[in-house]
């Protein structure tokens, strides 16, 4: 088993590496590519510039603590809410969809179509999206909502409905007999059989928007994305960074939330729940043990 | 014993997936009948099984099947068909919630059935327990009073004695057989003779592709000529 096994990943490797070499044409480039990086990370990045997180000069601060009034923790805040907002209810709108575009679930004849419509709206990223909207609402958070709520329900209603075809069959087949309706067997048996993965690509999708929202900021769509197309116009790269380092703390934290949250639909998690430092280690530098013991 | 209309009729059945398990397979069930499917392993028992219940489509053949869609039919498959993230009430309301669905059923019947097929089968206690923590003898326990919840006019019991000790082999099948004598009708896959014997008043033995129906008395004579 083993020798075939890593004849067909070098095969792959050396696919990928026939095709990456197609693909350039001068591997001259990559000579003092390594150096442009650090000068451009020594000279105009590092160190981060702290000042975002102190108040704007423009709109007065009328709060108490001024990083309250600053723009990463405005911009980020903003980010945060289009993502939450966004990502709840393209989880609703997928698990709509995607309880009809399971194979175990529905006939092919039903779930074609579904998985058709799933396919449409997640072949047009978010970017997109967000154009198509500041076209047809204009600039602000609403926009960058709409964009990613619909390509939330096209990436999550895949990984759902992949997700409902992987389950054991016996409880759906049960339920089949005893002739459960549809919305009975979704809600009772699909949902508390999966609850695991469906979280665990809620978090993601949650902190895949908050990625995002920068994205989607630059063109308009709200969020810190917005100022740091900003910076990035005004060529001041350790603001960017800066902001950089905030959106990564954030997704940490997510991250964290997300294994607590999962703790509590595993068959372990409920015999004993991963400490907060556990999570946060795990959240910064992976799993040692994946049992989760 | 009802003489009406049967419950189940197969016409000139053949079963398999690929290729053909057993054929010519023509029984009828009628109202309170328990029929033992009998037969070595891999001749298609379960698949029988399955096809009655509209899992699989048959290769040849009808399977008419006279009950109510909506909660006639249980099942206790072999691998039970629990909600394994689920508590035992979840489970077990299942088995109600197929014959009184929520908008249209009383809940405090549901709720009723639920808690006499929990004593039923001695797992009271475990109401509020994940399924995945109990032992297998509790998880056909749950499987048992899911279906006793359920109360449907026929039961599909694929091998639901298997793996038990003898009380909690005791238990389910006095929780079965209150199930039997409020009217319902059970085909169980089995292989211990002695269960056969408890509760079993037809058989249908598959083997060599070939499909045998006998009544209980024409089975105990026929083990007995080989004995």
């Amino acid at each position: 088993m083993r020798k075939p096994f890593i004849f067909v990943i070098l095969s792959l490797f050396v696919l990928a590496w026939i095709t990456l070499n197609n693909l350039v044409d001068d591997w001259g480039r990559l000579e003092g590519g390594w150096e442009n990086l650090t000068t451009f990370v020594s000279e105009s990045m590092w160190p981060p510039n702290w000042s975002v997180l102190e108040a704007q000069s423009y709109p007065v601060c009328e709060k108490e603590i001024e990083f309250f009034c600053s723009v990463g923790y405005l911009g980020m805040i903003e980010t945060i809410k289009i993502a939450f907002v966004s990502t709840i209810l393209g989880f609703i709108g997928a698990l709509c969809l995607s309880s009809f575009a399971a194979r175990n679930l529905m006939p092919m004849y039903i779930a074609i179509p579904f998985r058709l419509l799933l396919s449409a709206t997640r072949s047009l990223p978010s970017l997109i999206w967000a154009i198509i909207f500041v076209i047809v609402i204009g600039f602000g958070p609403l926009a960058g909502v709409l964009a990613m709520t619909f390509y939330t329900i096209g990436y999550l209603g895949k990984l759902q409905y992949e997700t409902f075809e992987g389950m054991p069959s016996d409880s759906l087949e049960v339920s089949k007999a005893m002739g459960l309706s549809h919305a009975t067997t979704f809600t009772s048996i699909v949902i508390p059989e999966t609850a695991n993965h469906l979280l665990s690509q809620l978090m993601f999708m949650f902190e895949y928007n908050v990625r995002h929202g920068t994205v989607i900021g630059i063109v308009g769509a709200g969020g810190i994305g917005y100022y740091i197309n900003t910076y990035l116009k005004f060529l001041q790269y350790d603001k960017v960074l800066a902001l950089l380092i905030i959106i990564f703390i954030v997704v940490v934290i997510i991250d964290m939330l997300s294994l607590i949250l999962r703790s509590f639909v595993t068959d372990e998690g409920d015999v004993r729940r991963p400490s907060w430092l556990r999570a946060i280690r795990e959240a910064t530098f992976g799993s040692r043990n994946p049992s989760m013991k | 014993m009802g003489q009406d209309r049967p419950l189940l009729v197969l016409e000139n059945l053949s079963i398999g997936y690929n290729a053909v398990l057993a054929s010519e397979i023509s029984a009828r069930i009628n109202s309170g009948e328990v029929i033992a499917v009998l037969g070595p392993s891999g001749v298609g028992k379960t698949t029988l099984v399955r096809t009655i219940a509209g899992l699989i489509e048959p290769i040849d053949g009808r399977v008419h099947l006279h009950v109510d869609r909506r909660g006639g039919l249980g099942k206790i498959p072999q691998k039970l068909g629990w909600v394994r993230h689920a508590s035992v009430y979840h489970n077990v309301n299942l088995g109600a919630r197929a014959s009184l669905p929520v908008l249209q059923g009383d809940s405090m019947e549901r709720k009723k059935r639920v808690n006499s097929a929990l004593i039923a089968l001695g797992i009271e206690e475990k109401t509020a327990e994940p399924v995945r923590r109990l032992s297998g003898g509790q998880l056909r326990r749950v499987a048992t009073a899911r279906a006793l919840a359920q109360r449907p006019s026929l039961l599909l019991a694929d091998e639901f004695l298997s793996e038990l000790d003898h009380n909690t082999v005791d238990v389910v099948i006095a929780a079965v057989k209150e199930m039997l004598d409020a009217g319902t009708s059970m085909v169980m896959v089995e292989h211990h003779e002695e269960n056969v014997a408890l509760l079993a008043t037809r058989v249908w033995l598959i083997e060599d592709e070939k499909f045998y129906d006998f009544s209980i008395d024409e089975w105990r004579e026929r083990v007995g000529e080989e004995e």
